[in-house]
């Protein structure tokens, strides 16, 4: 296989040769009679591509290329009408003598005449014939965030980005036009500087070097990366230097963050929690024996809660509170003369919310660039980073949060002796657990990433209209994890009291991803007529390397390394895919006012079975710029206005990558009093597997009114995808339950509104721009018409997938109130072991029996929001800026997994403070949430009762600066005050309408993760 | 010009289109396995496809007693309402409140269909394999006799069964067997049993000891044929295994005792090795102790066990005045750490010194040379009346376990004793579910085990604290002698019949 790699290698040095003799052969013959010269903008000096210049009175013309350069054959006297859509057309006299000419054109529409970054190039704007959204970092205020993912959030329509929790470093969820699969990923794919790095943002990206994102969203725009266009494409471009110029930035920010009360989950407190247990055995008794208890009978640590003295909120204990925020960056750039480039070093230091955790990472990204001959372009960039996260974990009922949650408040964190004191609870029924503190003290848990990417092109430009660029991408990372767990800590699961087995584990991956390309592009003027074309090759492996070594029993826990351990045990895996691509797409226009696009590729994958390693992917799409027509009257209400569609198929890769074959595993046996080696299938073989498809129809409309004061884009959009890549279930008696299959249908289809706009009040410039999605999902095939699929378990939820419902819908029984009496049970069908107090359950199938199982089970909540808001807000005057940046999601439900521990009442967890207003008696029913004491069954199970509506409006982000008047000493300096986060409005009484503990498609199951601080800070930015 | 633009078009043509290799850069597989399409070729290949099967009955083992002794009147659970996790599932074994949700009872038929697969497949690839004969014989003698064991609990455990002798190609394959009775399941569990009896040897040189033998598959025959009443047939086989050298051992506590593994009565034990990490141990003791012990039956610091197969108060009482198995097999209690005595009971057979943490050197006895000797009494009381060799047999057992010898007893009352012998002497070794299933009637078993729940319920062997029982929970209807065929089955194939009642 490398061999084969490299084969492909030695070809294109053979042919990057061939075209370098070619190419100074073509310059050599060339005639020297022209004029060449150079069109810039002139508002921030970048060079115009595609800028038409035609000789006055003549049929002579030409066209910039990428760099704005032309050249043209022109004699003194002539004019040159230098033509660009989006800017006014300007005329220049050919002088005799001057060869060189610098034009500078002025925008006269917006940004329509902006380029944006595409799938392997770059397009006008106003010729965009299909869904991008460009988000540009200059409106967005200074966001005090470790995580790129954060900087597309509340931006770009039909882009959702969920914050899964708090945890420093984390990447944020993003979904392009709504969850598209069923088996393999829903993520976007990113590609970075042209190098499409995954479907994870990773933790190494500094935000502070992005220059621009384009999210691709309809297939005309992905169908280009083929297999992994499926759930959309953000392409992120890195910062450069801008011609001409020569800066030197710094950026300064510095804070605290902290969880608000309202984020801050209320338990009982020692008192009540004494109380409660009082109560509950009271109730038994009088419930079940039917007469007062005495006073003996209740156990003697809950006999007097009024005596209680202790009460620990485990909960706030953990919270590192005023946890620092840091962030340093330094930029200097280049960009006079032919080479441009620009070095930044950044470092970024974020506590965490919860004490002992915390994210760190330093940054550098050099690059270099630009003409190295009338013939050669080649830039190259390096970029690389270094993260060490001191971790917890803190997703989920038994981690970290959950434990604070639940833990025994009546205990101290500290011995009197100032000790830890490390077993919590574990008397009368209540679980005994580790100290959370103690934990968090104690355990040592490092992850750290060590990430170089380089990627670097050449790019000649022969024959006029042609170009070839040939670019090799690539990135190292190598993580490393240690974690140790010490023998004063008491177990993970219940009951487990110290001292138990000092344990450690630590692990270091090796990722290396190469990736070329090799792009061929033409691009022609004729008249009214203009033409651009691609051709290219792309090939890219991936190879990853693990060695993780495991250790168990220390004689102390002072000596923390494996080769300490009495036992150790290792492992090592290596895992690699591959793919390889050709492809083709080409641009016309007539006129500037009709518009067409068409593009292809077959891709290869390593991924799929033998029968079907290949697909085909073509996209096309039109668009007509009504405005330009003749008929169009001229009014202020239409400055521009271009209606377009696209349709197009995409694929879908994001699955395992050995899933098509079957493989052997180990099964081991004893044979003879020694180990004897032995072999069994691990998984079923599917030669047949091949890509999931979706097909996606796009209308959009952009339209600009009032002299670009106000944008209106909107879209409709279908995407359904096809023969998904699913686990399907078969029958045992094969050995299998399920193999990977072809099947099942889902569509998402929706709407899609940005509105941009702004204007001026005398001296106050006001911006802002609100973006909504409708996204309404639908399985619409599965295997067989009444197949479902179930995840989850009857103790948490169910997200299930039905087919004519959208996926992931929340399942469980239908909670209808409280029993209040045995007669009431008695009337009611059979619910087995119902006591008064129990939550009374519908009996959905009629039987009359209330099955304690998914019988009984119905749809009881939707996780897919109705609508999803982004809402910015920026403004000027004179000095003084601010920003305002709100997201929302509305008529949506949150199941709160965590209530079926904290709220089932049966006293071994502690209790939701409002479990207070709990069942007791008839007379006494409560606020009809909390049951009765007296039952474990039938509070745990899957309920309706723990389903929440979590329509939220939240305020991400404040920002107010304040530019320092130009002064000698620093030409360009702006202090400014950031806030993060800082209000939530919702009705929903978890700390995270956004949660997510589920993995994969199963979205919005609650049960508790690393809590939501605010973080506010002030910094500066400095310019020379 | 022109000739510089054909130039360029024919270099970008080799480049684009001229990768003869594209597939064999798109070929991956994975390098830390094997692909299974290269593998069962070489005879090593071939023992290891047959060691894996034993290998998938190391962990299928760690899970029968909830089929066999759990479910019956021999143990029961130390309820842990705060046990929501595996809990649930286990406790509708107990209480006899399955239903085919029951995800126990999924895993007991998936399981087992899992490891039918590696069977059947290194069944078909053995033909055409590079083994010797010799090899291939004993291979196909093993993976028969394992096909037939395998049957055998199922089609006890879910009555008709699909018979699946051959791996199947695709899924669709997959949803065209349907169940056949139980009459043609016994034919083809017959016809493995048949064979292996002449394919395998009567014993193995040292580094084979563990694989099936011989003796093994007439044991499991004469046990078919005992199951099936067909008596003659069971003595006929029993009889040729009397023949093989096995015999009694002297001591109760050796037949169970890791130190003193595959002795002489020890027909086919599962093989597991414990004192280290290598995966292949038994944890038996760790599910069975008593949960709230702390370390003080399993001796590591604040070791709990799982509390689950409790001996029940019934089969405790049952133990004659002394009897040397008793303490071998139960212990009534515990001291704790703290000096108190705690009233726990719990399996102590598989309870012995290790080293590991979660990691025991207990083999478990799937067939030992009593079971042999009590299954011939049986056969020969159920032909010719309690004979002289019947009831010497029985008396054997009852001699080791010091207990005085039984005589003069008619058939009806020697069948009495002999299968409450088999209860004490095999005692939690996964028989006493199939026993009451081979000698009562339906309507008898019903209504002994209402009888064994109603006690249960009114004094249960361990303390509720205080949780009262569902109303369901151990009320037992005769449907339930059948297992539920599993609802994700049913679910997925619409032609597949559910048992009866469920």
């Amino acid at each position: 296989m490398r061999k084969c790699y490299d084969s492909v290698q030695i070809k294109l040095r053979m042919l990057i040769t061939v075209l370098l003799i070619m190419v100074a052969m073509v310059g050599y013959a060339r005639q020297a009679s022209q004029i060449s010269g150079k069109v810039v903008s002139v508002e921030d000096n970048e060079p115009l591509p595609g800028v038409s210049i035609l000789v006055k009175g003549t049929s002579r013309g030409t066209v910039t290329n990428m760099d704005g350069e032309f050249s043209v054959q022109a004699s003194t006297g002539d004019i040159l009408t230098v033509s660009f859509i989006g800017f006014t057309t300007q005329e220049v006299n050919v002088n005799g003598g001057q060869t060189n000419y610098e034009i500078l054109l002025e925008s006269s529409m917006g940004d329509l005449g902006e380029v944006v970054v595409v799938g392997y190039g770059s397009q006008r704007k106003a010729d965009i014939t299909s869904a991008v959204s460009v988000i540009n970092m200059d409106n967005m205020g200074e966001i005090p965030t470790t995580n790129v993912s954060r900087l597309l959030q509340g931006q770009a329509a039909g882009v959702q980005v969920r914050q899964k929790s708090g945890r420093p470093g984390e990447e944020m969820e993003v979904t392009i036009r709504g969850i598209g699969s069923l088996g393999a990923g829903s993520q976007p794919l990113y590609v970075v500087d042209g190098f499409p790095i995954g479907t994870s943002l990773g933790q190494t990206l500094n935000p502070s070097d992005i220059e621009s994102m384009t999210v691709l969203k309809d297939a005309a725009s992905t169908a280009i990366y083929g297999a992994r266009g499926s759930n959309g494409v953000i392409l992120i471009t890195t910062k450069s230097a801008k011609e001409g110029t020569v800066n030197l930035d710094f950026v300064v920010n510095q804070g605290i963050q902290n969880v608000p009360d309202g984020r801050r989950t209320k338990m009982m407190n020692g008192t009540e929690f004494a109380q409660f247990k009082n109560d509950s055995f009271v109730d038994r008794i009088r419930y079940y024996e039917n007469r007062e208890p005495a006073i003996e009978e209740i156990p003697l640590e809950f006999r007097y809660p009024e005596q209680n003295t202790i009460s620990t909120d485990w909960f706030d204990e953990i919270l590192n509170q005023n946890a620092q925020f840091q962030n340093y960056n330094v930029t200097l750039s280049s960009g006079k003369g032919g080479i441009r480039s620009l070095v930044s070093v950044g470092y970024v230091n974020e506590e965490g919310a919860v004490i002992e955790t915390g994210f760190e990472r330093f940054n550098v990204r050099a690059n270099i660039g630009g003409k190295v001959n009338d013939f050669i372009t080649m830039g190259w960039n390096i970029a690389a980073s270094r993260s060490n996260e001191d971790y917890a974990s803190t997703n989920g009922r038994s981690a970290l949060i959950g434990k604070a949650l639940w833990a025994d408040p009546r205990y101290p964190v500290y011995n009197e002796d100032g000790s830890f004191n490390d077993y919590i609870g574990g008397t009368n029924g209540v679980f005994g657990t580790g100290n959370v503190v103690q934990e968090l003290h104690e355990m040592e848990r490092t992850l750290s990433e060590n990430n170089v990417l380089t990627n670097g092109f050449l790019e000649f430009t022969f024959l006029k209209n042609f170009k070839f660029r040939t670019s090799v991408n690539a990135t190292l990372a190598n993580t490393e994890q240690k974690e140790f767990r010490p023998s004063t800590l008491a177990g993970t699961g219940f009951n487990q009291a110290p001292p138990r087995e000092a344990t450690l584990l630590q692990r270091r991956d090796e990722t290396l991803n190469i990736a070329a390309d090799q792009l061929l592009s033409y691009s022609k003027i004729l008249g009214d007529h203009r033409v651009d074309a691609l051709l290219g090759f792309s090939a890219q492996e991936e190879t990853f390397k693990r060695l993780q070594g495991n250790g168990n029993e220390f004689p102390n826990d002072q000596v923390r390394y494996l080769s300490a351990a009495i036992r150790q045990t290792s492992t090592s895996e290596e895992a690699d895919w591959s793919l390889m691509a050709y492809f083709a797409r080409a641009n016309y226009s007539f006129n500037d006012r009709y518009l067409f696009s068409a593009s292809f590729r077959r891709e290869g994958s390593s991924r799929f079975g033998a029968n079907n390693k290949w697909g085909n992917f073509p996209a096309f799409s039109a668009g007509w710029r009504i405005s330009e027509e003749s008929f169009m009257p001229e009014t202020r209400w239409i400055t521009d206005m271009k209606l377009r569609a696209s349709f197009g198929v995409t694929g879908n890769n994001a699955i395992g990558n050995y899933s098509s074959l079957s493989n052997m595993g180990i099964s081991n046996y004893v044979l003879g009093n020694a180990i004897a080696n032995g072999q069994i299938l691990s998984n079923f073989a599917n030669a047949n597997l091949g890509w999931e498809q979706s097909q996606q129809t796009d209308i959009g409309l952009d339209w600009a009114m009032f002299d670009n004061r106000l944008v209106l884009t909107a879209e409709y959009y279908n995407r359904l995808t096809n023969n998904m890549l699913l686990s399907v279930e078969m029958p045992v008696i094969s050995g299998f339950t399920q193999s990977l299959d072809n099947v099942g249908k889902v569509r998402n289809r929706g709407l899609e509104l940005a509105l941009d706009y702004r204007t001026k009040f005398n001296q106050v410039n006001i911006r802002s721009n609100v973006n909504l999605t409708i996204n309404r999902n639908e399985v619409l095939e599965i295997r067989g018409e009444n197949d479902e699929i179930w995840a989850g378990g009857f103790y948490s939820t169910y997200s299930v997938s039905q087919v004519g419902r959208p996926l992931a819908m929340f399942h469980g029984f239908k909670m209808v109130g409280i029993f209040d009496t045995d007669a009431e049970i008695e009337a009611w069908p059979d619910q087995d072991g119902a006591v008064p107090g129990t939550y009374k359950y519908f009996d959905a199938n009629g039987d009359g029996v209330i099955s304690y199982d998914q019988q009984d089970m119905i749809e009881i909540g939707n996780p897919h929001p109705d609508l999803v808001l982004g809402y910015t807000l920026g403004g000027d005057f004179k000095n003084f800026d601010f920003n305002l940046m709100f997201t929302g999601a509305f008529n949506y439900d949150v199941f709160r997994q965590i209530e079926g521990s904290t709220m089932n009442m049966d006293g071994v967890f502690n209790i939701l403070q409002s479990g207070v207003n709990r069942w007791r008696s008839p007379e006494n029913p409560g606020d009809g949430r909390g049951a009765t004491s007296n039952t474990w069954k039938w509070q745990r199970e899957s309920n309706s009762r723990y389903v929440y509506d979590a329509t939220h409006v939240w305020l991400r982000n404040i920002t107010l600066g304040y530019t320092i008047p130009k002064n000698p000493i620093v030409p360009n300096a702006r202090v400014f005050f950031s806030a993060e986060n800082p209000f939530l409005f919702t009705s929903y009484v978890g700390t995270n309408p956004d949660a997510k503990t589920r993995g994969g498609i199963n979205i919005g199951v609650d049960d508790e993760s690393y809590p939501m601080p605010r973080t506010f800070t002030l910094g500066a930015t400095l310019r020379f | 010009m022109k000739k510089y633009l054909n130039i360029t078009i024919l270099c970008i043509g080799v480049l684009l289109f001229g990768t003869a290799c594209d597939e064999e850069f798109l070929n991956k597989t994975d390098p830390t396995v094997l692909v299974s399409d290269n593998f069962y070729q070489t005879e090593k290949q071939v023992i290891q496809a047959v060691n894996g099967v034993y290998g998938q009955l190391r962990p299928w083992h760690l899970n029968q007693w909830q089929y066999t002794e759990f479910i019956s009147d021999n143990t029961t659970l130390h309820f842990n309402q705060g046990d929501r996790g595996a809990g649930p599932s286990l406790e509708a074994l107990e209480f006899w409140q399955y239903n085919p949700s029951t995800s126990n009872i999924t895993n007991l038929y998936n399981s087992t269909y899992g490891i039918m697969v590696n069977v059947n497949t290194t069944l078909s690839k053995l033909p055409d394999s590079n083994a010797t004969d010799a090899i291939k014989m004993r291979s196909e003698g093993e993976l028969k006799m394992i096909r037939a064991y395998l049957y055998f609990q199922l089609v006890q455990h879910f009555g008709d069964l699909i018979i699946i002798t051959e791996p199947v190609n695709s899924p669709a394959e997959a949803f065209e067997y349907n169940r056949s009775p139980v009459e043609t399941v016994y034919e083809q569990i017959l016809s493995d049993l048949n064979f292996s009896v002449g394919a395998l040897p009567a014993s193995y040189g040292s580094d084979d000891i563990g694989r099936v033998t011989k003796g093994a598959a007439l044991s499991l025959l004469g046990k078919v044929h005992l199951t099936r009443k067909n008596y003659s047939a069971a003595i006929e086989a029993l009889n040729q295994v009397t023949s093989l050298g096995y015999d009694l051992l002297d001591d109760y506590a050796d037949v169970f005792d890791p130190q003193n593994k595959n002795h002489q009565e020890s027909i086919w034990d599962i093989q597991y090795q414990g004192d280290n990490q290598y995966g292949v141990n038994s944890n038996f003791i760790y599910t069975f102790a008593p949960r709230e012990s702390v370390g003080a039956v399993i001796d590591f610091p604040g070791q709990d066990g799982g509390g689950w197969n409790t001996p029940t108060n019934e089969i405790i009482a049952l133990y004659e005045e002394g009897d040397l198995r008793k303490e071998v097999s139960l212990r009534e209690g515990y001291t704790s750490l703290q000096g108190e005595y705690v009233g726990v009971p719990y399996i102590n057979k598989f309870n012995h010194p290790h080293t590991i943490r979660g990691v025991t050197n207990d083999n478990w006895p799937v067939i030992r040379y009593a079971d042999v000797l009590l299954m011939l009494a049986e056969a020969i009381n159920e032909v010719d009346g309690p004979t002289g060799t019947a009831v010497a047999y029985l008396n054997e057992i009852r001699d080791r376990a010091g207990l005085d010898p039984v005589n003069g007893l008619g058939k009806d009352a020697f069948r009495e004793v002999l299968l409450n012998e088999r209860r004490i002497e095999l005692a939690f070794e996964n028989h006493r579910w199939f026993d009451l299933k081979r000698t009562k009637t339906a309507s008898e078993l019903v209504s002994m085990l209402n009888a064994y729940g109603l006690r249960e319920r009114a004094d249960p062997t361990t303390s509720r604290e205080g949780i009262p029982f569902s109303n369901n929970d151990f009320v037992f209807e005769a449907f339930e002698i059948l297992f539920p065929i599993p609802q994700d089955q049913m679910r997925i194939n619409a032609s597949l019949i559910q048992n009866p009642g469920y």
